[in-house]
């Protein structure tokens, strides 16, 4: 991560102002260099050590995500209570995994339970139990998706984590068929 | 074929866990019949390309190949069935923590390989915990040990 501050520096005075890079580019292109590892500090580079903003961990999204996931699990089985054995498993297993990727972020979960407010309202009409399938098989794919690149991109000590969330989504997909 | 201990090189460990699940799906195999059976056929051909793409490597690279054993200690009989699909769930889940062991040292395409041996493997233990009629169907971390 020493190639952050020089390569930031080197794109904005190579331009001699004319089109230069706003300060966000530059920290978003310090940020996106920074991805390979964690908390790269920027100590020692004078042009960018102020109003740093507080930067989230790459990992934030997953821990939305896996939440977002169990509460549409909670919300289908509320619906379709034929299907609750089969979707309550998975709804905490999403949640097991964003009480371990806040661990490992050291980040809080919301406080509130996971099925509480962030559940979509019911709908008025409960979709059909195939359509409400094809939806949860929809939102696991991309799930998957997400946590594979997020595995892709990860430093070591973060990989085999993600791998096993990618998995086990996959096998989400699976148990939906 | 146990667990990834970790002290030695994942790849090869990865390896050894190969050849032990290619020899478990011969007794499987025997067992099933139909779609099973062909699925156990299909299952045995992943563990097979993977051992040769492990054996490959190792060698390519200057590695110690391990060598493969003439048998493997089954963890319970396989007489029916039932047992040959409780196996065939334990091997897989087994394979998937080995390759989960090869992903904190790896980069680029061989983690990519890793991790899509890794949800390959939970995937086909989700099947066959299916057709064995075990609930629930997926764990909430594959691979990870215990």
């Amino acid at each position: 991560m020493v190639l952050t501050c020089p390569v930031a520096m080197g794109r904005t005075t190579r331009r001699d102002g004319s089109s230069p890079l706003s300060r966000r580019a530059v920290l978003r292109a310090g940020a996106l260099l920074a991805l390979g590892g964690a908390a790269a500090p920027l100590t020692g580079c004078s042009l960018l050590d102020r109003e740093e903003p507080p930067r989230p961990d790459p990992l934030a999204p997953l821990i939305d995500e896996s939440l977002r996931l169990a509460a549409g699990l909670r919300a289908a089985a509320d619906a379709h209570p034929d299907l609750a054995a089969r979707l309550v498993p998975l709804a905490e297993t999403h949640e097991a995994h964003a009480t371990e990727l806040a661990r490992v972020t050291g980040t809080a979960l919301p406080s509130e339970s996971p099925s509480g407010s962030t559940a979509p309202p019911p709908p008025e009409q409960p979709a059909s139990r195939a359509a409400t399938l094809s939806a949860l098989r929809k939102a696991e794919r991309a799930g998957r998706d997400s946590a594979t690149a997020a595995c892709a991109a990860a430093p070591g000590d973060r990989v085999a984590l993600l791998g096993s969330i990618a998995a086990a989504r996959a096998t989400h997909l699976e148990a939906l068929k | 074929m146990t667990a990834p201990t970790g002290t030695e090189d994942p790849l090869a460990a990865a390896l050894t866990a190969e050849y032990a699940a290619i020899w478990a799906y011969g007794p499987i195999g025997v067992r099933l019949a139909d779609a099973e059976r062909k699925a156990a056929v299909e299952a045995e051909d992943a563990h097979r390309s993977r051992r040769d793409a492990l054996i490959l490597q190792l060698s390519t690279g200057g590695a110690a190949v391990p060598p493969d054993r003439p048998g493997y200690a089954l963890p319970f009989p396989v007489t029916d069935r039932a047992s040959a699909l409780r196996l065939a769930v334990e091997v897989e889940e087994r394979t998937a923590a080995f390759w989960r062991a090869v992903l904190p040292a790896s980069t680029g395409a061989e983690r990519d390989r890793a991790l899509s041996a890794l949800i390959e493997y939970a995937v086909r233990a989700t099947r066959w915990r299916r057709a064995a009629g075990i609930a629930p169907l997926t764990v909430a971390f594959p691979g990870r040990p215990g």
